[in-house]
């Protein structure tokens, strides 16, 4: 080693050194040879029999409607068939598939749950930054605000919810201030008409840019969490250079609150997606069919053989199963960017 | 409720100024601070309050029907309430019950996802379909699913054989896992109290219950371990510190702004999910006769309690929260 490494053989671009190489025993005995090592070994293993046996329990209730929705009829009636079919088949996912409309459900569902999502993540992002990072008066009222919006669920206000977008009149509030005696559903419908905006898409996406969708309350005070917790200098030093408060947010804070935002979008999108107290208020016709409407059994699979109560309720599960599908891969391809955020954010220094 | 607006109208106006100068920078932020936070306000205002106000003023009222297919409303003040809170048996009963579970649920839910998403967070192999899997309970938690499963009564006949130990929802599978291991036996000489033995030993048994509950606050946890800077981690490392302390140190404070989400959501979600025993009460007294009024009386006193519990939580919690920031 103290020596200076000999050159055996030199061409343009490759150079080959003789030097002496620490012995192999004694490189073995460094890399295995010492606690660290094996408790990082004991610590791996842990780590991963705590998460299968977490897995296990999630997934337990699967193994059955799985199986269940690859079986025919026959399997049903057929006492020594437990998980696997004897006589396997399609039939229940072609069926959903081709009879229950699920391709124009599919679309459907995507595109309003796509508009949701983005808009829900959007308004949350800028609420939370506007309640995390500026001083005013009533900051502390409207974090109330949004914390009763969480508090009250959304089916106590059924009725009075619906009322609102049925005959969706802005000015009606005005009235509503003016006198106590606003007799809330009966002067809905006897006075001026409003406009109907239920059968369509607009109540949802109203509610989603007001931030007042389902579970949007989380999403805000998630982002004003995070928010809080983004150091002032990254602002000052945007402020200093001449960038206004808009274009801070939109270049400097946004990019680092990637993996906020993610989860904010994937919460939005699947339960958008699963969604049947909105949808059934709201969009309750034939006209556009959404995820609920492919739940049924399907025409050629009616029977009143023997196992038919087992059968429809297998069938229901399959309906549920391509539900989810969807968005598992749509999970898996988004939790790649969980891990992206990390390299734009942190000051150095 | 109205203050919302009338308060911002005065913080606009308060200081009228005679020479046009430019507004002080404080001021600027605060207009910038309502700018950003101007789509929730106004939705707020327009459509959410008329909504909640209907259903807080027919809580001050009697609803008579009539006869052709509407109602009056007759003023009765907190008659409603009083009745909720002395004259139904079981309202209180069941809301100090309910506040009592909770007590005991928040903390194994939070912990347990905390300790879930930092193992997710490490490079482990299979991560991402472990994260997949993690995911499903936050989809199974809502409407569609759930109303699926409530008419789900497959898993009985496929594990009828076994003996019917198992009910499809995963409970039995971790229950015969546990009780394999008699926990408060192993535990029992530890002394530790026996309070806390039975407290752990009940939070093994309803892991499956805990599991279920927690993918939401999994998520969470884990896009705010992602956020923490990892040259912190770096700069911890060639100072020497262990795992150990680098989580207390390090993880713990920087995700404590999560921790206290957590808390708020694990809280509401415990309150408000259909499952929970005072909203089955309330539920079924809003179909007994004359018992709409009565249920949203009692449904807004429970709300009242849960903001008192959120703000104590909140105020508590929120000494210890660390925010990379100065105040």
């Amino acid at each position: 080693m103290n020596s200076q490494p000999a050159v055996k053989k030199e061409t343009k671009n490759k150079i080959r050194v003789e030097f002496d190489r620490t012995p192999l025993k004694d490189r073995l005995k460094a890399k295995f040879g010492n606690l660290a090592f094996y408790t990082n070994i004991v610590w791996y293993i842990f780590r991963f029999v705590i998460l299968l046996g977490v897995s296990y329990v999630v997934l337990y209730p699967f193994f059955t409607k799985i199986a269940a929705s690859f079986m025919s009829p026959e399997d049903f009636i057929d006492v020594t068939v437990m998980l696997i079919p004897k006589y396997p088949s399609l039939d229940q996912y072609k069926a959903i598939f081709l009879e229950n409309d699920y391709i124009s459900a599919f679309f459907n569902t995507l595109s309003l749950s796509l508009i949701s999502a983005i808009l829900q993540t959007f308004v949350s992002c800028l609420v939370g930054y506007g309640l995390a990072k500026f001083k005013f008066k009533g900051n502390a009222l409207v974090m109330g605000a949004v914390i009763l919006t969480m508090v009250v669920p959304h089916g106590t206000v059924y009725l009075s919810m619906f009322m609102q977008f049925r005959y969706f009149d802005l000015f009606d509030f005005f009235g509503l201030f003016e006198s106590f005696g606003y007799t809330g559903i009966i002067d809905a419908i006897a006075g001026n008409g409003g406009v109907q905006l239920t059968a369509s898409y607009w109540p949802l996406v109203i509610l989603s840019a007001t931030g007042l969708a389902f579970k949007n309350g989380l999403y805000i005070f998630m982002m004003r969490q995070f928010f809080r917790g983004v150091p002032d200098e990254l602002e000052e030093s945007a402020y200093i250079d001449g960038s206004g408060t808009l274009r801070t947010f939109l270049q400097i804070i946004i990019p680092l609150s990637v993996p906020m935002m993610i989860t904010i979008f994937l919460f939005a999108f699947s339960w958008q997606w699963t969604d049947d107290f909105y949808t059934n208020m709201f969009i309750s016709t034939n006209k556009i069919k959404l995820m609920p409407d492919i739940v049924g059994i399907p025409k050629s699979l009616e029977t009143t053989y023997a196992g038919q109560e087992l059968y429809y309720s297998a069938i229901n599960n399959t309906c549920g199963l391509m539900i989810i599908m969807p968005l598992v891969v749509m999970y898996l391809f988004c939790q790649r960017y969980l891990v992206q955020g990390i390299e734009r954010s942190g000051i150095v220094g | 409720m109205s203050n919302t607006k009338a308060v911002g109208s005065v913080a606009s106006s308060s200081k009228p100024r005679k020479t046009r100068r430019p507004a002080s920078l404080d001021k600027r932020k605060a207009n910038a601070g309502w700018f950003f936070v101007a789509p929730f306000v106004i939705g707020f205002i327009l459509i959410y309050i008329p909504i909640i106000f209907d259903s807080i003023k027919f809580s001050f009222h009697e609803i008579d029907p009539v006869r052709t297919g509407g109602y009056t409303l007759t003023w009765v003040g907190i008659q409603n309430y009083q009745k909720a809170l002395f004259e139904n048996a079981d309202f209180v009963k069941t809301l100090v019950t309910g506040i009592q579970q909770l007590v005991l649920e928040v903390p194994s839910i939070v912990i347990f996802s905390l300790f879930i998403a930092v193992l997710l967070n490490d490079k482990i192999a299979g991560r991402a379909a472990f994260r997949a899997i993690l995911f499903v309970p936050v989809i199974l938690s809502t409407g569609l699913i759930s109303s699926i499963e409530a008419q789900n009564n497959l898993s009985e006949f496929m594990d009828a054989s076994e003996g019917g130990i198992d009910d499809g929802t995963g409970q039995s599978a971790a229950a015969q896992l546990s009780a394999a291991i008699d926990l408060e036996a192993l535990f029992a000489n530890m002394k530790v109290g026996t309070e806390l033995v039975e407290y752990v030993a009940s939070a093994v048994d309803s892991i499956s219950n805990i599991i279920n509950r927690s993918g939401v606050q999994i998520l969470i946890f884990l896009a705010g371990l992602q956020s923490i800077s990892p040259a912190i981690y770096e700069s911890c490392k060639m100072d020497g510190a262990t795992t150990w302390e680098t989580f207390w140190k390090i993880t713990f404070p920087m995700i404590s702004p999560m921790i206290l989400v957590n808390a708020v959501y694990t809280i509401i979600d415990a309150f408000t999910a259909e499952s929970n025993a005072v909203m089955k009460l309330i539920d079924s007294v809003y179909s007994q006769p004359d018992g709409n009024v009565l249920s949203s009386a009692m449904a807004w006193m429970y709300f009242l309690v849960v903001i008192l519990i959120l703000a104590a939580v909140c105020g508590i919690m929120s000494a210890f929260v660390f925010y990379q920031r100065r105040d």
